[in-house]
């Protein structure tokens, strides 16, 4: 059901292969703005380098000198040309980066010598063409044919209060501590990508671009930027900030060698200027999801000055112009305690088809609140105006539909069910640590862990238990096969085939050499005990002891990902994409150096002298010759029949290796608003994960008014919509 | 350890403490509530105190697990002796049993009823006196056992801080010079690691794999490791003053040696001063765990912690109101009895009383 998903923007969001701490229900905001006035000047000025700066002046003299000249000699220096007309007609007239004379293509004449230096070291990579030599017979899209998700109703103004449990360490977006929680306000919910994926469609919608086209090839995507796409700075959208994208991207100062991967040239083959509206975009493979992987975000070549190894520490308060709607005011950063967004008043998207009536508060102020229990406390004071109700307790108990604040009508609590591909919460067994290692022992804990209990008393019943390694992924989701069920004699059977017969005198099983059946259940998050409670005390049925180890999320993340645990219970966020991922999690090359076969012998097992690899996503340390081939056959099927079949064999396979305890996932986002917050009639689209993503509510601050008067006075209000059901998107299995 | 010989002065200040009667009943009460959560297997348990099957008696309290299947329950687990007793109930057969009065163990959840998810009341036909937790174990029966291992960790604190502070701290005072400089720089160093950071970050590191009571061991080392100091300079200046009376001088003359001198004639005579601060100690002691707990850095999950049930109380303040309140007045009054003894016996041991002037 739930097929095509999108990754556009959250490119970034990808690299949030980190520990959701999802669940506590913290929205957390931090914004900022550029510097008030002409926001981005000064950074761009002083930014700039010596050598650039200079060769501007230098073009400047020559452009006046040229005109004196022609002015007083007259007709006999005719041919003496100042720079901008030639520039106009060298647009059409040659390809390349340099001219004969080795000055640059105009399209890249703001380059620095760095960055010109740069693409001329990769010329295969960034080429200049001209425009006639635009395919001709290219099919555009602009996504016409996809209705708007937002609702013609909103009304704009108020301020949105939210919060967020820690302040943000940094404005960037990328490096060090920039994947925080306060990201989303300044990228992820924010910035516009070059062409969007559509939330309840499987289509796309214009971003940057106003147009896209698909090459013959498969590779290739062909882009139309929109002429009126701007920074929050004021400065236009050039088609070499894609160009530049890649420069920012791969750079070692930013200190992020995910994004120097993800934006490498084994992935990203070949970006082609045409002219200054127009470009293309080549991938190493052709992907049915292409449009989507391709859609870069552009960074801003006039902000950023030579990167150097300053570039932590000099943008670490400065927010990034942006090309969505909110920026960060200098003035509204109050350290240890709140960050404010505010609304471009002359945003260039604002009434833009897919971009108007969302984005609706003028403001959006993200204060600090370090304990979720005191924020929701503070939510009920009115001080928040929305609160996540995911978590069990929250709906139940902290909120439930007696409320007074609900059936007096002041608050609603909401049940939306979404269609996304849920995060993996699960249990990863780490093969390659005994007794582990052993497959018996493997099937038997997966008998052993009674999720069953779990969701029926933590989780009332509300979710459901994941199947696969990969569930949420529509038709590439495999159809038939079933999470292992608890049971205590398959579970003993297995651990007997093992070894495992006996009872000792607490009732865990031991081996013939006396060593009891015990492992250590690691986790970073705190606020799930009570699950590994349960499933601790299931499994002593079993004959398993479960030493749980539950650590700060951090610390724990590291721990699984230097290979240390024997069973780490972890969940990753899904993107929103059409096919699940194997390689991260699965391959062998994530679990073991030498990479490739090498680690093989030749009948297949793992050969004895190889090195556990660290600093991976296969928590699980599987490598398995056989998973490994499927997975590279994987990663080059282009055709989407072929993934799906592929994505089936796959999910078999590991599902028989029985390193993946598959957990639970909720069909549904629980939130609550006071009544001042209005949302479209549908809720909100399809793929929305989190309340805030699409930014379709408004605050109505005629509302807010009566209500606030409503409760000084203890007057009730209607309260017919107290709890609301949208089941539009719910899928019946 | 040395031998006191209780001196008349001694026997003074103890019967003094006795007559303190608050101060001494709080000091009976404690000391009998500890003994009696060592034994806490037989009034707060999940196993049945005896049974009864087809002839033979067994006593489960204590030793191996017994299987189900050996009551003819047809599971190769723990018997669920509740269970077992509406099985005899049903069966009429002449078995029975007989449970302790609070029928759960603290790690035990009881999801018997259908609807039962977690914080149910207080409720006397289901035997949950004090009602249960997030995930319905008893709450009674987490306070009980937290009890036994937070006293014994306090007990494990003060014996193990005063051994340390006692040792560096006479060996300061009684040597003086160089080694009193140095060495109470090193203490004075040592004060300053910032005690609750290494403990974060030691807890951390701790692998998962030690049992319960090693990590509960290693724990206390810790805490005493970072928290010894304070105690040494007590002990340090108590040696100084006595050290310099005539008797030491006296036992020097005579040819006794350091450690005769330290053991048999100085901390006899200092003992005094560090008996007023224990009970306050063990109040740091209690309280320094519990705060811990609450944090998420004491004792690993799930061990029955008063830290953990204040947690869960405080983030769930109207929806469990029975959770806090069990745990806070049970800490409160804990740690009101530990004061109550503290003050009776720095009352008892007041020097102002006793003291003899030359």
């Amino acid at each position: 059901m739930n097929s095509t998903k999108k990754i556009n923007l959250h490119i970034l969001t990808l690299l949030s292969f980190f520990f959701l701490s999802a669940f506590a229900g913290c929205e957390d905001n931090t914004l900022k703005r550029p510097e008030p006035g002409n926001p981005g000047s000064q950074p761009k000025e002083t930014a700039r380098t010596m050598g650039e700066a200079d060769r501007e002046y230098i073009r400047e003299l020559a452009r006046e000198f040229a005109q004196e000249l022609r002015k007083e000699i007259g007709s006999s220096v005719g041919d003496v040309k100042a720079d901008q007309p030639s520039k106009e007609k060298t647009f059409t007239e040659f390809s390349g980066l340099l001219d004969e004379s080795g000055n640059p293509h105009p399209l890249l004449a703001h380059c620095s010598d760095t960055v010109l230096d740069f693409y001329l070291k990769h010329k295969d990579a960034f080429q200049i063409s001209s425009i006639n030599q635009l395919p001709k017979d290219l099919r555009w899209e602009d996504g016409s044919k996809e209705n708007e998700f937002s609702s013609p109703d909103a009304k704009r103004g108020g301020t949105w209060k939210t919060f967020m449990s820690d302040f943000p360490r940094t404005l960037r977006t990328i490096g060090p501590d920039a994947n925080g929680a306060f990201r989303r306000y300044l990228l992820d919910y924010n910035g516009v990508g070059l062409v969007m994926t559509h939330p309840n469609s499987d289509g796309y919608y214009p971003g940057l671009a106003e147009r896209w086209a698909l090459g013959e090839d498969g590779r290739t995507v062909y882009f139309q930027l929109d002429g009126d796409a701007r920074y929050s700075d004021g400065q236009p959208v050039r088609a070499s900030d894609f160009f530049f994208t890649f420069y920012f991207m791969r750079s070692k100062h930013l200190q992020a060698p995910w994004y120097n991967d993800f934006y490498g040239k084994d992935k990203f083959l070949k970006v082609t200027l045409f002219n200054k509206n127009t470009l293309s975009i080549t991938y190493h493979s052709a992907k049915p999801d292409l449009v989507e992987r391709i859609s870069i975000r552009s960074i801003p070549e006039h902000f950023y000055d030579e990167l150097g190894g300053d570039y932590l520490k000099k943008y670490q308060w400065v927010q990034e112009p942006t090309t969505g709607p909110y920026v960060v005011r200098k003035e509204d950063i109050k350290k240890g305690q709140s960050v404010t967004l505010t609304r471009l008043s002359n945003w260039w998207a604002d009434q833009k088809k897919f971009y108007r009536n969302r984005y609706n508060p003028d403001r959006i102020m993200a204060q600090v609140i370090r304990d979720p229990s005191k924020a929701f406390e503070v939510f009920l004071k009115g001080d928040l105006d929305m609160f996540s109700l995911s978590k069990t307790d929250y709906w139940y108990e902290k909120l439930p539909d007696t409320h007074q604040l609900v059936s007096d009508g002041y608050l609603t609590k909401v049940t939306f069910f979404n269609q996304v591909p849920p995060p993996s919460y699960a249990l990863r067994i780490n093969s390659s640590k005994p007794p582990f290692d052993d497959l018996n022992i493997r099937i038997g804990f997966q008998h052993s862990m009674n999720f069953d209990l779990v969701l029926q008393k933590i989780f009332r019943g509300d979710f459901e238990r994941m199947r696969t390694v990969a569930d949420g992924y529509g038709k590439r989701s495999h159809p038939t096969l079933q999470a292992r069920k608890f049971s205590v004699d398959l579970a003993t059977k297995f651990f007997a085939k093992a070894g495992y017969r006996d009872r000792g005198k607490d009732g865990i099983l031991i081996n013939d050499a006396g060593k009891r059946l015990s492992v250590e259940l690691l986790t970073g998050y705190k606020h799930l005990e009570d699950v590994l409670v349960v499933l601790r005390e299931e499994a002593k049925k079993a004959g398993l002891d479960l030493k749980l180890k539950i650590l700060e999320s951090t610390a724990a993340f590291k721990t699984a990902s230097e290979k240390n645990h024997q069973v780490v219970f972890s969940a990753f966020s899904s993107f929103v994409e059409l096919f699940p991922r194997f390689w991260e999690p699965y391959h062998s090359d994530n679990a073991y150096s030498p990479s490739g076969k090498e680690k093989f012998t030749t009948d297949g097992t793992l050969r004895s002298d190889i090195v556990v690899k660290t600093s991976t996503n296969n928590f699980t340390q599987t490598a398995v010759l056989e998973i490994d081939q499927l997975i590279d056959q994987y990663r080059m099927e282009e055709n989407l029949k072929g993934i799906t079949s592929l994505a089936h064999q796959l999910s078999k396979l590991i599902h028989d290796h029985a390193v993946y305890v598959p957990g639970w996932k909720k069909p549904w986002l629980r939130m609550g608003h006071w009544n001042w917050v209005a949302f479209p009639e549908d809720w909100g689209p399809r793929e929305t994960r989190d309340y805030a993503e699409f930014q379709v509510f408004w605050i109505d601050e005629d509302k807010k008014l009566l209500i606030d008067d409503a409760r000084k006075n203890g007057r009730k209000l209607d309260a017919q919509f107290g709890v609301r059901v949208y089941e539009k998107h719910r899928i019946n299995l | 350890m040395m031998r006191i010989t209780l001196n008349p002065l001694t026997l003074r200040k103890l019967q003094r403490f006795r007559s303190l009667r608050r101060g001494y009943w709080s000091f009976i009460f404690l000391l009998g509530a500890f003994f009696l959560s060592l034994c806490a297997e037989l009034v707060v348990n999940k196993r049945a105190l005896i049974v009864y099957y087809e002839g033979e008696y067994f006593f489960p309290s204590y030793g191996a697990q017994i299987p189900g299947d050996h009551f003819g329950l047809g599971y190769s687990y723990e018997t669920n002796y509740r269970e077992l007793k509406r099985v005899f109930h049903q069966r009429a057969e002449g078995n029975w049993l007989l449970l302790p009065p609070v029928p759960y163990d603290p790690y035990e959840m009881d999801y018997r009823a259908a609807d039962s998810t977690g914080f149910s009341p207080p409720n006397w036909e289901s035997r949950h006196l004090l009602g249960t937790d997030k995930t319905e174990r008893d709450v009674l029966a987490r306070l009980v056992y937290g009890f036994r291992i937070t006293f014994a960790f306090a007990l494990g604190y003060l014996f193990l801080t005063y051994l340390l502070a006692i040792l560096a701290g006479s060996v300061l005072g009684y040597f003086g010079g160089k080694v009193d400089m140095f060495g109470l720089r090193l203490v004075e160093v040592w004060s300053n690691v910032p005690f609750l950071y290494m403990v974060i970050i030691l807890v951390s590191v701790m692998p998962g794999w030690w049992g319960l009571t090693w990590q509960i061991s290693s724990l206390l080392l810790i805490m005493v490791l970072f928290s010894w100091t304070g105690m040494t300079y007590y002990v340090r200046s108590a040696i100084y003053k006595e050290k310099a009376k005539d008797y030491v001088a006296a036992a020097q003359v005579i040819g006794a040696g350091s450690g005769r001198i330290i053991l048999r004639h100085l901390l006899p005579n200092v003992i005094s001063t560090l008996v007023t601060f224990a009970p306050f100690t063990v109040a740091a002691a209690i309280s320094s765990i519990t705060a811990l707990d609450f944090l998420g850095y004491g004792l690993p999950a799930p061990t029955p912690s008063w830290g953990e049930l204040l947690k869960q109380g405080v983030n769930n303040l109207r929806t469990a109101p029975w959770i806090v309140s069990s745990a806070a007045g049970a800490l409160v009054l804990t740690l009101t009895l530990v004061t109550f003894v503290g003050e009776a016996i720095r009352e008892a041991f007041d020097p102002k009383k006793f003291s003899t002037y030359q």
